[in-house]
């Protein structure tokens, strides 16, 4: 596959007052800021956030350094965040980084609603 | 290094050309029948490591090249990374304290969480710079 066939992309919306972030694709350094400035952007209107990780197939340190930066940006302001069904890719990279301990990881939108 | 390469390449020194990288590793390392998770740190730490030489390395200036060698020589992994930029100061690339939560800085820790061992050193004449990096392979377990 070339990289010109890889499907990534971030679809926004919002669910019961939060903004759902909905990643897909392989998130590299190649267009991580882009989502780092998506979980940015979405940070400064909404109270809450959930970043849906079901569909990313690959994660690189740069794409967990902007999740990281969201959470600690979330919790400075007194916002919530989760992850939510991160894939098996995502989370072994969260467990190689010991960050599956840090993240508030939910298994779907409802659960994380009401466990922030 | 001896032993036939499993992956000979010259990447250009660019973000974009991660995937394609990773899509040539991933082929080559199929042929070593290695369990799909262990594939997958392996690409990881490759991976990690290309970036390091694009942001850290070249500083992400455009023109710079990448060759990346992989071999299987007596059940591991030799991988060598060699770059043209600028001297890197190997006291400066080391793995971070993870118990402290702060974006970036992950990459060194993947390389050395997932390699036995590696090194990085600064050719001499300000030719660039070789990592190589060194794993045993844990072959995948039979029916």
């Amino acid at each position: 596959m070339s990289a010109a066939t890889i499907n990534n992309g971030c679809d926004q919306h919002i669910h019961d007052g939060w903004t759902v972030l909905d990643v897909r694709g392989e998130v590299d350094l190649s267009w991580s800021q882009e989502i780092r400035r998506s979980v940015l952007d979405a940070l400064a209107t909404t109270p809450g956030l959930a970043v849906v990780l079901t569909r990313v197939s690959y994660i690189d340190s740069s794409g967990i350094a902007a999740l990281v930066e969201g959470f600690q940006q979330a919790r400075a302001k007194s916002l919530r965040f989760a992850l939510i069904a991160p894939s098996p890719s995502v989370t072994s990279v969260l467990e190689l980084a010991r960050l599956d301990r840090v993240f508030p990881i939910f298994a779907d939108l409802e659960t994380a609603q009401a466990g922030t | 290094m001896s032993g036939r390469p499993l992956l000979r390449m010259t990447l250009p020194a660019r973000a974009e050309a991660m995937a394609e990288m990773r899509r040539a590793l991933a082929q080559a390392l199929e042929r070593l029948h290695i369990p799909a998770r262990e594939q997958e740190r392996l690409i990881l730490a490759v991976h990690e490591a290309c970036t390091n030489v694009i942001r850290h390395a070249y500083r992400e200036c455009v023109g710079g090249s990448i060759g990346l060698c992989v071999e299987h020589v007596r059940g591991q992994l030799r991988i060598r990374l060699r770059d043209r930029a600028p001297p890197v100061d190997p006291r400066c690339v080391r793995p971070r304290d993870l118990s402290e939560c702060r974006p970036g800085g992950l990459g060194v820790n993947i390389i050395d969480e997932t390699m036995d061992r590696w090194r990085l050193r600064p050719l001499k004449h300000r030719a660039g710079n070789v990592l190589c990096m060194r794993r045993r392979l844990r072959k995948e377990s039979g029916p």
